[in-house]
């Protein structure tokens, strides 16, 4: 019993400590305004993977004090709401510039918001979007558009497959939005094509090992007679190319995969005639972002939504070209 | 008293298990307002017939009448709303409440937005003053109080349900005089306010102080009802175990008489002593004697004996066997080196419930072998069956879970169960606390049988009798030290020792100390 | 465990009375709707590379990793603990093999090297939830919380964040090779149960786990050494987490950092409950485990091959499992047989008292 609150009061102390930390970091800035640099709050998402890596240390490269800039990154602990709640209300206690937000979680951003426009900072949403969506509370939102990509898939589906096909989506969790954005996106270009017919649709939770699992079974009930299978990242996809493999099918003859995210390890499959065509989700929007925020410092008017462009890749050499820039 | 109609009457109860006939064509009356023990020795159908008045048992013959009305008890439920509570030896109380809360379990008072806490609380504190109880604060949190109080809120919660009988099973066994006495006045005030009390003890005493009506069961059989007053202690005793009394009168009358030899001690410990536990003290345990540690609950006579087994680790001290220096600071070394500790908690301490007796039996053994050298089930078997003859254990069924035992068996397969390492240093601690008068005398002429044959054995009691028939040699504790060291025999008796206690609590100049060390152990 | 030499009608009464029984049913169950959806489930056919291919060998398959955590599972719940950190464990391994095959040439050598890595790494864990419960004396609840969060943020520092992939044949084989036709990793989680089975049931080590598990301080009195036997124990089912994450990675060849193992200590827990051991500690079986292992995998691919919807799957798996923990439930038992008896029988156990 005791042992346990000791444990506790442990978190609490490291808790304690990381803030304390976090709070000196961000109080030596004060006298940003002094050097003529223009301070940017940036409320982050953290460590969550590939992608999130590749976008937020495209914003922090692109921040640069040569560029004018002083960014100040507060990532996330344990992807937790609260951690990125206090360092929104202490950038705004500081009186920053301009805020960027990546929001872990949709709701409770209300009352920080308007806290934020109290001290008349502008705040810019990167990639997350909030809920309610009050586009008062905010200036823009930065973002690719989900629905946007996988149209892109479902528009190559139906160019791939004029004779029709039937196919399978390995999806995300279930009632993520953004899997909800995708299916709503595929659906409405595919769902208007009778030759494409729908064998099913499964979770595969993101991961490759579960995706490999799904296939394997899909593959069996359906006596191998799937042609397509569109996977809503890419490393399900990859997955799916090794469980077709283990079938003893050709991944890219038999049975074409697409996928969208836009990896490295994604793209070397795509050069490798692994995959079929793989839609990028791009996570790179720091020059979107500067331009955005240079507009809003000068007073201009802004769109509330601005949707960051994305490529496709529908062969192994387009695949090749872009591999050795890939950042991520 | 027992003029009045009974508030409960049993006729012609007969219950059988597969192979067992626990109880035949018994007959038991309580009536209001007396204090009535059930009598008979572990296995002579005393749980049984409580369990059937509880409802736990479905009788096969028989009938069950409360208040003149034939009652039919499918389930301890229904026994409660005829008005019957019981109390077990353990209690069943939850620990994490407060007393009041307990007291009022199930019977809250309910106000507009559920529960009344305040009404609640202050119902609990009525309910405990008429018990005599008023001391206790309601608000208090149950898991601190000592195991005795946590008794007397679980007699205080059956007075919130409004029990006409209340059941009383073994609430003494842990208890020490004073909180004897503490339950004592506050069943009489039970019973002055005409609450029906079955009561059940080992102790004879507490039986004879309290009780004014008695029934013998024997073998699951009917022996007899009296009141207290026309059984003497004897025939009380010849009853329950269905010997005369003469051969009884010889096994109390045999007084110690092995002789301590001049050879090395087996085990001499200098200064051993554990801060908090028991200050520094010097022992020696000879081999073929009987050693008694005796002294009141809390004086440190437990504490000793789990530093001379390494149950816990001594802080100070030195301590050697057969002249060389030894290092015991954990059970598993003090088995390795041929000593053994019977606990006095058996039921936390001593057996494991839920495993059989062969596997309780050969448990400690194994043990010591490693869980790599298994004991070939062969030779698991016969040392089972060695003991189980040797100590009467009944049933004599190794496969049955220790938890169906009763506690005088389960405390054969304990004995069993050191005895079977080979001890050369046995320590037992209340090893006879709890279990009926037949298993005790049995196990008292084992232990004796023991040091005969050469076995160094330290005997606990809190029976300072027993102590002293047991013992060749009597250290006596107080305040977690040593006191005094005498040799048994001829001329020592339990006065002899409360004696010795109480001088020095006289020279301590503090009369009273014995009083309250009883009060706060 | 007493054997039943007395004939198959006996050996069958007794494995009713197992509470893995209803485990064992409910796997049948799940094949047979499988079977009305398609009479080709069961097939067993030859595939592509003269292996055995088919839906049951799928299963088998994926019941492996689930075999090993479990089996792990069920020691550390015997002694009265529980191990959260398995999932975590997992992809630990699972990420310290990735990265070391990454830049490893792809030979047999680099695999065991990668495996002797898993152990350690493993293995370390596991001492650390052992020290934790045994020396520290802090609740194995929250002893192995503490590594089952701090595991995945290890192995995301390991992989640098990245879903490390690698290539090594024998690596792979590891997961998706065959022996005599059957999938490797099947053998081998049948090998290491059957293995750790004979262990705990041949030597003492059964009887002095449960002792610890139901009654830790008689037990140490007895002279039972619940530190070193604790400590032993949290450090076995760590390594097996570890060759579970080794399975699951070598799969796919790919660690994922925020999914391999991921609640996958859940699915040992449920696996070990479903076989009938309590999580109050004490009685243990292996043989259950396995069983509630290859349900679960049973359950999982059932719900893919059936198409049931990604939002309608957790709760067609929990009513399945709540079905089968009703049917083994004492009460409901009761219930049957008293319906069955009809009065006939008596209760077959009471306390009874000594005569």
């Amino acid at each position: 019993m005791s042992a346990k609150q000791r444990i506790v009061q442990g978190l609490g102390l490291a808790t304690a400590g990381a803030l304390a930390l976090g709070l000196t970091a961000c109080g030596g800035g004060e006298g940003g305004d002094d050097d003529g640099l223009t301070t940017i709050g940036f409320v982050a998402v953290g460590p969550e993977g590939a992608w999130r890596e590749a976008n937020e240390a495209n914003i922090q490269d692109t921040f640069t004090e040569d560029a004018g800039y002083e960014l100040k990154y507060a990532p996330a602990t344990n992807l937790d709401q609260k951690s990125q709640i206090d360092a929104f209300t202490s950038f705004v206690d500081e009186g920053v510039d301009v805020i960027l937000l990546s929001a872990t979680e949709a709701t409770g951003w209300e009352d920080s918001l308007k806290r934020a426009q109290e001290a008349e900072i502008p705040v810019i949403l990167l990639d997350r979007g909030i809920e309610p969506d009050d586009t008062d509370l905010y200036v823009t939102r930065i973002a690719p558009d989900n629905i946007e990509v996988s149209t892109a898939v479902a528009d190559w589906a139906v160019s791939a497959f004029p004779d029709g096909a039937n196919y399978f989506v390995l999806e995300g969790p279930a009632g993520v939005s953004v899997v909800n954005e995708r299916n709503e996106g595929f659906d409405a270009v595919v769902g208007g094509q009778p030759s494409l017919v729908k064998v099913g649709a499964q979770t595969a939770n993101w991961s490759t090992e579960e995706a490999k699992g799904v296939v394997e079974t899909v593959l069996k009930s359906n006596n191998n007679d799937v042609q397509f299978i569109f996977a809503q990242n890419d490393e399900m996809g990859l997955g799916a190319v090794q469980a077709v493999q283990e079938a003893g099918l050709t991944p890219g003859v038999d049975v074409k995969i697409a996928t969208i995210d836009g990896t490295k390890n994604a793209l070397t499959a795509l050069a490798a005639g692994e995959l079929s065509f793989v839609a990028e989700y791009n996570p790179l929007f720091g020059e979107t972002t500067l331009e955005v925020v240079e507009q809003v410092l000068n007073g201009d008017d802004v769109e509330s939504s601005i949707v960051v462009p994305s490529a496709t890749f529908d062969s192994p050499e387009a695949a090749e070209t872009a591999l050795p820039d890939r950042k991520f | 008293m027992p003029e009045s109609l009974p508030i409960v009457e049993m006729v012609g109860i007969s219950i059988s298990f597969p192979g067992v006939k626990a109880l035949d064509d018994v007959g038991f009356r309580l009536f209001p307002g007396e204090v009535h023990s059930l009598m008979g020795e572990n296995g002579a159908g005393k749980s049984t017939l409580i369990k059937a008045l509880t409802g736990v048992y479905k009788i096969d013959e028989g009938e069950i009448r409360i208040a003149g009305e034939p009652r039919r008890l499918g389930g301890t439920a229904d026994a409660q709303s005829a008005g019957i509570s019981t109390v077990y030896q353990e209690v069943n109380l939850c620990s994490n409440l407060t007393i009041g809360e307990n007291v009022m379990l199930g019977h809250e008072i309910k106000g507009a937005a559920g529960i009344n806490w305040r009404a609640t609380h202050r119902a609990a504190r009525e309910t405990l003053e008429k018990l005599g109880l008023g001391h206790l604060d309601p608000k208090q949190s149950l898991a601190t109080l000592p195991l005795a109080v946590q008794q007397l809120v679980a007699i205080s919660r059956s007075m919130v349900a409004k029990s006409k009988v209340l059941i009383l099973d073994e609430p003494t066994s842990s208890l020490d005089a004073n909180e004897v006495e503490q339950l004592f006045t506050v069943i009489r005030r039970l019973r002055d306010q005409g609450v029906a009390i079955l009561f059940v003890s080992h102790f004879l005493d507490q039986v004879y102080a309290i009780s004014d009506r008695l029934t013998v069961l024997r073998n699951g059989r009917f022996e007899g009802e009296y009141r207290t007053e026309e059984l003497d202690r004897a025939r009380l005793i010849a009853t329950m175990i269905g010997k005369d009394i003469a051969t009884l009168k010889s096994l109390d009358a045999k007084a110690s008489r092995r002789v301590r030899s001049d050879e090395p001690p087996l085990y001499s410990a200098k200064g051993i002593g554990r801060k908090g536990a028991i200050s520094e003290v010097d022992i020696d345990l000879h081999r073929g004697e009987v050693v008694g540690l005796a002294g009141l609950l809390g004086s440190g006579r437990t504490e000793l004996a789990r530093l001379i087994y390494g149950a816990d680790r001594p802080d100070s001290g030195e301590v050697t066997l057969d002249g060389e220096k030894a290092e015991i600071t954990t059970p598993a070394k003090a088995l390795a080196r041929h000593i053994a500790l019977s606990s006095e908690n058996r039921r936390d301490e001593g057996i494991i419930r839920d495993l059989s007796v062969r596997e309780n039996l050969v448990l400690a053994v194994q043990a010591r072998r490693g869980w790599a050298r298994p004991l070939p089930r062969r030779e698991q078997d016969a040392l089972v069956e060695k003991y189980i003859a040797a100590l009467g254990v009944r049933p004599a069924d190794p496969e049955r879970p220790i938890r169906l035992l009763s506690g005088g068996n389960q405390q054969k397969v304990l004995l069993g169960r050191w005895l079977a390492t080979e001890p050369e240093l046995l320590i037992l601690d209340e090893p006879t606390r709890g279990i009926d008068v037949g298993a005790k005398a049995e196990i008292q002429e084992y232990v004796a049988a023991l040091a005969d044959d050469g076995l160094a054995v330290v005997f606990i009691s809190s029976e300072l009798e027993e102590v002293v028939r047991q013992s060749d040699r009597i250290i006596v504790l107080k305040d977690r030290r040593k006191i005094a060291e005498i040799e048994g025999g001829h001329g020592v008796s339990a006065d002899s020792i409360v004696t010795i206690i109480a001088e020095d609590a006289l020279g301590d100049e503090r009369a009273d100390a014995v009083v309250r060390e009883e009060v706060t152990s | 465990m007493s054997a039943n030499a007395r004939g198959p009608v006996e050996a069958l009464k007794g494995l009713v009375r197992r509470q893995y029984f209803w485990g064992i049913v409910a796997v049948a169950l799940l094949l047979l709707v499988n079977l009305v959806k398609d009479p080709g489930y069961l097939a067993v056919s030859i595939g592509p590379s003269g292996n055995l291919a088919g839906n049951v060998i799928d299963i088998l398959r994926a019941a492996a990793p689930v075999i090993l955590i479990a089996v792990g599972m069920c020691l550390v719940v015997a002694t009265g603990g529980i191990d959260l950190s398995v999932g975590s464990v997992m992809v630990v391994a699972g990420a310290v093999s990735m990265e070391f095959l990454k830049d490893a040439p792809d030979t047999v050598g680099s695999t065991f090297t990668a495996l002797a890595l898993v152990i350690a790494v493993s293995a370390a864990l596991g001492a650390v939830n052992g020290v934790l419960v045994s020396v520290v004396g802090l609740q194995p609840f929250i002893s192995t919380l503490v590594i089952m969060l701090a595991g995945r943020g290890l192995a995301k520092v390991i992989t640098g964040g990245q879903n490390t992939a690698a290539t090594n044949e024998t690596f792979r084989w590891i997961a998706n090779g065959y022996v005599f036709g059957l999938p490797v990793v099947f053998l081998l989680a049948l090998l290491v149960a059957v293995g750790v089975g004979l262990l705990v049931r041949r030597s003492a080590l059964g009887l002095m786990l449960e002792a610890i598990g139901m009654d830790a301080k008689a037990a140490r009195l007895a002279g039972v050494n619940r530190r070193a036997l604790l400590f032993t124990v949290y450090i076995f089912g760590g390594v097996l987490a570890g060759f579970a994450g080794v399975f699951a990675t070598a799969s796919v060849m790919t660690v994922d950092v925020s999914r391999t193992g991921y609640q996958l200590e859940l699915d040992a827990i449920l696996a070990v409950v479903i076989g009938g051991t309590s999580l109050a500690g004490g009685k243990f079986n292996i043989t259950g485990a396995v069983v509630g292992a290859i349900l679960i995998a049973t359950l999982d691919k059932t719900v893919v091959f059936l198409g049931v919807s990604s939002s309608a799957t957790p709760a067609f798996k929990a009513i399945v499992i709540v079905a089968l923990c009703l049917l083994q439930s004492e009460r409901v038992r009761r219930v049957f047989r008293q319906r069955r008896a009809a009065g006939t029988a008596r209760p077959a156990e009471r306390e009874v008292v000594a005569a």
